[in-house]
């Protein structure tokens, strides 16, 4: 489905419009169903045991003893995970992360899980496991994993992407790289080069929800699964791959979702839920304490990334590099490889090259946290960025407007760009009255741009019209950020119906197709293209039908504003049709009326945000705040517009909490110190600026009315952004993320001493 | 134990209670009522935020770290019981209305907050949502909804909840002490009972040790130890006074003082936690203890009928150990009134709701250009609450000048080897120390320093 250009001029009736949310009253009423509001009857409690150790053999398990404890019905370890992945990496590592085989690889490592008919009993039986540990040497910093005397921590994993291959396992797991261009030669014509190497820790997606599940395997081997998730289709293809389950025998059904933000789009109980309730033969609940999801549920990288970036007296960069290790966990992925790819993505750049390094460590397995691995990226370039904008004297919005990719640019990750939104974006920052605002004492601005390439997928939708005219859009798209009301207002659209008369729905895996998940900022992208192309096929029933109750040809009857018309002067004397009254007819024309659609959403068009940001900075004790935060981000065509608000805004604000103060801290001993939220600081209220967001909409040419996913490029610039805004306040440049108070006061006194 | 209390309007009667057992659990698993969340169990989120009310307060609570024990007699409103006949309150019209809820699973939290601050009239809503976490919205629309819910009129419910706590006769149980005299006959007779006055760390042993905590008792009636009195030389503070309502007083008669615990922890915890409980619980970082001890606060501890006082100081041993004999408790805290010059300093990596780094407190009385008194106390920077006792030695007799405050820098290593910790650096508490005496001194003189003030 391309772009209709008439689209643009078009006046839309519901696109663009803010109707309240269909799922408002259940949210503040407290009827809204998460993964743990959920029962059946006879369920079980089930508790996991977590490896205390970050690296350790296990020698042995034994389960005796828990298993005779009153009220126990099982007790899973991971013999009672088979390995079915045959021969699939990367599903082997989702096996091994749900319940460690052969060693525990961090703290907070599954290493057995007991169900019983209540949480008492299963914690006393947790406590009689016995597991005999061979304490191995771990590594948890992404420097030190890459140093030569770090122990390797799978023996099974050499260096993949280097040539020639590598001969000796080692914690790299993979070297990508990206660009084009000679940088040498580029950076021999640079009259400037900033080169300087900066850190950022990992961090968690911090959804207040914690993973919540109820299993039930049935004897007959169907199961069902009630889960929080962003994807419940992939999880019952994991579950199903995982468990040896017939993927139609399983039938899972997503909850409402307490936030998600990339790290419900893995498994990490449910598979172990599963099998308890196999083994018990009876439903299991488990729901994750919140200690579990910080030590257990997938954070984000923690990075290591150096910069070089050279440009000449005009302003025109001549080269840029960068060099990104991002930690994995224990297992490969491609991290660093995301990273590698968004690196430049915003610049137009003759000479470019990234390299992308993946390291293991011993850390939870790392899992997509928003625009996965951009944030991170987009810090170390940006403040180069910024830095060298000082170096050569250029303004640095001016400095960026100068190297700005546009339609028609080689990205530095290969693709040709079509038409995309940073130029606008920079511009619109330029003219922002924020930019020109004074600033007191004690504060700086920063500002920095940021790119996500967004995602298309699979996508199923099923829509049906009611007797009364009414419709029902049944999405297999979970809603995390208010689909089910800007595709309600797509259908509403493409029908010619009003909203009110739409009802959106999240359909369980047994009643539609095959969805990917609710990841790429692909929900209302993909969704809506299903929906309208549902509501089409919907339309073009409902034309036949017209003709059938009017008896004349199909070929006289055209669709408008929600009406079937008789075409011509011919049949003049005949009133339109509506939707209501074509649907009360619909037993005696033909039955019932439905659209279905099934697709890949391809042409997800990328992304690009511009965000400014004031701090200010109290020079004796580093504490810094917030002052002023404005957002500029493309959204090709904004569906509901306070929800894309509400996405600008969140992502600003997950960032900037990143930016200033969350951090996973590890001790020596490789354990997690900070797994709660006292410790680990996401921010409040007081926390925080009224973010203040400005749309732009240059239309996604891939894409019917234009729409381009926005729920992730918002959380990319915020922590260059506030980087460049202390490091401006304090005239000493940050290069360790986060900005926390002892960080700033440290940065301070080294630069007086 | 019988517990017996008014949820949304209704008497519940509970026979053989666990009173251990925490209002989430009751709530979620007993009652169905999965309005209210649990999102961290440790009280840090306040997804399980819900409304407490008896005859003279409205508090919001942390349902996962409140006790049974505790809303026994007391009338307890959820998600499910603030709107009235199908309607919808107010705040919860405005939160849809302003888009304030996106994934919706903290929502509840938020509106039992706003509902809560609206009825005692709080109009700062960083104060009142300092103990809801949303990880969705960046909070924008959440405040705009309040703004837009603050003129409403307090819910039927309030009265008609006071009513039936009378005349349902739903009395404070007689297995718990109410006054500072029956605490003392108990503690005489079982002198290992453990008090629990707000539960905000007792209820972390429940939820996250599984402790067996017996036996144990419930200070919440003993209404004698809740107030504060103006005595001649002092005010005398009882042991079970909450920290909200002790900030409302501290704003009163210390602003620097107040400001401090307006970031102690969050409302929700304030409203449980008590200054008895803060103090005997020794905690290197509660931010009462260093301010008390600047101010120059006395303890009065009670066993029978006998009672004996100390300076606050003197009651912290060393890490966990606390100058407490069996049969003990804190009765009441008596803090000099001449202590106007009390400047608190907290310093947390987050403004709201976090633990100290290092908290700074100065009492310095400055005459005729010449210290006559100093009394300097921090919190974090040892394994106790600890006066800074060559600073003050060094301060007093002195020039209130530049040239006193650069001598002092040298001695700070002297009265404090701080930890290295996940909140802060040993270097980094004893940079700022040494800081916070500057700024003292600069604001003395009359400069605005704070980063917080200068943007305000």
């Amino acid at each position: 489905m391309s772009f209709d250009a008439t689209n643009s001029s078009k006046s839309f009736k519901s696109v663009g419009t803010r109707p309240l949310r269909p799922d408002g009253v259940d949210k503040v009423t407290g009827r809204a169903r998460y993964g743990a509001d959920f029962n059946m009857p006879g369920q079980l409690v089930a508790r996991v045991l977590r490896s205390k150790h970050a690296h350790a053999k296990i020698k042995s398990i034994d389960t005796s003893r828990a298993e005779t404890v009153k009220g126990v019905k099982a007790v899973v370890t991971a013999a009672d995970l088979p390995d079915l992945t045959d021969g699939d990496p990367a599903l082997f590592a989702v096996l091994d992360n749900c319940m460690a085989r052969n060693k525990a690889m961090y703290d907070g490592h599954a290493i057995a899980a007991v169900a019983a008919i209540d949480e008492k009993a299963a914690k006393a039986a947790l406590k009689l496991i016995a597991v005999d540990y061979e304490i191995l040497p771990h590594v948890t910093d992404v420097d030190a994993a890459t140093l030569p005397d770090a122990p390797v921590l799978n023996e099974a994993i050499f260096t993949q992407g280097v040539e020639p291959k590598s001969t000796r396992p080692s914690n790299i797991a993979n070297r990508t790289e990206f660009g084009h261009g000679d940088v040498d030669v580029g950076f021999s014509h640079a009259d400037s080069v900033v080169e300087r190497s900066y850190k950022t820790e990992q961090t968690h997606q911090g959804y207040i929800e914690p993973h919540a599940c109820v299993a039930n395997c049935n004897p007959d081997g169907t199961a069902e699964l009630w889960v929080c998730t962003q994807g419940h289709f992939v999880y019952r293809q994991v579950c199903a791959d995982l468990l040896g389950i017939e993927v139609s025998k399983l039938r899972v059904t997503s909850s409402e979702i307490g936030g998600g933000f990339g790290g419900k789009t893995h498994v990490w109980t449910e598979p172990v839920a599963l099998a308890l309730s196999r083994k018990a033969n009876r439903p299991v609940k488990l729901v994750m304490s919140r200690d579990e999801v910080f030590r257990a549920s997938g954070p984000t990288s923690a990075t290591s990334i150096d910069v070089k970036i050279g440009a000449n007296k005009d302003g025109i960069i001549t080269a840029a590099t960068a060099t990104l290790r991002y930690t994995s966990g224990p297992y490969a992925d491609m991290w660093a490889e995301l990273g590698a790819m968004t690196s430049f993505a915003c610049y137009d750049l003759e000479n470019v090259k990234t390299v992308g390094l993946e390291v293991i460590v011993n850390r939870p397995k790392v899992a997509a946290y928003r625009a996965p691995s951009a944030p991170m990226a987009a810090f170390a370039v940006e403040s180069a960025i910024d830095e060298l904008a000082q170096k050569i004297g250029m303004n640095p919005v001016d400095f960026r407007i100068q190297n700005v990719a546009s339609e028609g640019t080689q990205s530095s990750y290969g693709p040709i760009y079509g038409p995309i939104g940073i130029g606008p974006t920079l511009e619109a920052a330029k003219a922002h009255p924020h930019m020109s605002a004074p600033l007191g004492k004690n504060q700086g601005r920063g500002m920095a741009c940021g790119f996500w390439f967004n995602f298309g997928g699979q996508t199923c939708t099923d829509l049906n019209i009611s007797a009364d005219g009414t419709v029902t859009i049944a999405v297999g798209t979970v809603d995390v950020g208010g689909s089910r009301a800007s595709l309600s207002l797509i259908a509403a659209e493409e029908l010619g119906l009003s909203y009110d008369n739409i009802k959106a729905v999240v359909a369980d895996t047994s009643t539609l197709g095959y969805n990917d998940m609710t990841d790429g900022s692909r929900g209302t992208f993909s969704t809506s293209m299903a929906t309208i192309s549902a509501a089409r096929n919907a339309i073009e029933i409902m034309r036949h039908r017209a003709a059938l109750m009017w008896d004349i040809p199909l070929g006289d009857v055209y669709w408008e504003d929600g009406h079937a018309h008789a075409a011509g002067t011919k049949h003049g004397n005949l009133a339109p049709l509506s939707v209501k009254d074509i649907a009360a007819e619909a037993g005696k024309t033909g039955g019932p009326i439905a659209g279905h659609s099934e697709l890949v959403a391809d042409g997800a068009g990328v992304s690009f945000a511009t965000h400014i940001c004031d701090i200010d900075v109290d020079p004796e004790t580093g504490s810094s705040r917030v002052v002023r935060y404005t957002v500029i981000q493309d959204a090709g065509k904004a569906v509901h517009p306070s929800y894309v608000e509400g996405q600008y805004q969140g992502g600003a604000a997950q960032g900037i909490g990143w930016a200033l103060n969350e951090e996973y801290i590890y001790g020596e001993d490789g354990r997690l110190q900070n797994p709660g939220f006292l410790d680990y600081r996401i921010p409040v209220c007081s926390d925080l600026p009224m973010i203040d967001t400005q749309i732009l909409e240059i239309p996604n040419p891939k894409h019917p009315y234009g729409v381009r996913g926005v729920g992730e490029t918002s959380i990319v610039p915020p922590l260059a952004a506030i980087a460049n805004a202390v490091s401006n306040a304090v005239g000493v440049r940050m290069t360790h993320i986060p900005v926390s108070p002892p960080r700033i006061l440290a940065a301070l006194t080294d630069a007086k001493d | 134990m019988n517990i017996r209390f008014l949820l949304n309007g209704e008497t519940i009667t509970l026979e053989k209670a666990r009173p251990e057992e925490t209002l989430l659990d009751l709530l979620r698993e007993d009652r169905g009522l999965c309005g209210t969340k649990e999102g961290c169990n440790e009280g840090d989120c306040g997804a399980c935020t819900v409304i407490v009310i008896d005859e003279n307060s409205v508090k919001p609570l942390n349902a996962c770290i409140l006790l049974l024990g505790q809303v026994h007699g007391k009338a307890v409103r959820t998600i499910e019981g603030v709107g009235v006949d199908g309607k919808l309150h107010p705040i919860q019209d405005a939160i849809i209305k302003n888009h304030g809820s996106q994934c919706g699973f903290c929502t509840p939290g938020i509106i039992m907050s706003l509902v809560a601050a609206q009825m005692n009239n709080e109009k700062d809503h960083d104060v009142a949502l300092a103990g809801n976490l949303c990880r969705c919205t960046g909070y924008a629309p959440i405040i705009r909804a309040a703004e837009v819910a603050q003129q409403v009129v307090l819910p039927e419910w309030l009265i008609f909840d006071r009513e039936k706590l009378v005349s349902c006769a739903i009395l404070p149980s007689l297995e718990q002490p109410k006054s500072s005299d029956d605490i003392a006959a108990l503690l005489v007779k079982s002198p290992k009972t453990r008090l629990i006055a707000g539960a905000t760390d007792i209820g972390l042993w429940l939820t996250k040790e599984f402790r067996d905590i017996s036996p144990f008792t419930f200070l919440n009636q003993a209404n004698d130890l809740t107030k504060i009195e103006e005595m001649e030389v002092d005010y005398k503070i009882g042991a079970m006074v909450n920290i909200e309502d002790l900030r409302l007083w501290a704003a009163s008669v210390s602003p620097s003082y107040g400001e401090l615990l307006r970031r102690y922890a969050s409302i929700q915890i304030r409203y449980a936690a008590t200054i008895g409980g803060n103090i005997a619980n020794g905690s290197p970082i509660g931010d009462n203890p260093p301010a008390l001890i600047a101010a120059g606060a006395r303890i009065e501890l009670r066993c029978g009928e006998s009672r004996r006082t100390l300076p606050l100081e003197a009651f912290f041993i060393e890490y966990g150990k606390q100058d407490l004999r069996d049969g003990e408790f804190l009765e009441s805290i008596f803090v000099p009134k001449d202590f106007e010059n009390l400047c608190c300093y907290k310093i947390s990596k987050r403004f709201d709701q976090d633990i100290s780094a290092v908290c700074g407190c100065f009492n310095i009385l400055v005459q005729e250009d010449r210290i006559v008194k100093a009394r300097v106390a921090f919190g974090g920077m040892a394994a106790t609450p600890k006066r800074a006792t060559h600073i003050e030695e060094a301060l007093i007799g002195r020039d209130w000048s530049l040239a006193t405050i650069q001598s002092c820098e040298n001695l700070w290593d002297k009265d404090f080897t701080p930890l290295s910790d996940i909140r802060a650096s040993s270097a980094y508490r004893l940079k700022t120390a040494q800081n916070l005496l500057w700024r003292y001194y600069r604001e003395s003189l009359g400069e605005t320093c704070n980063v917080l003030e200068v943007s305000a």
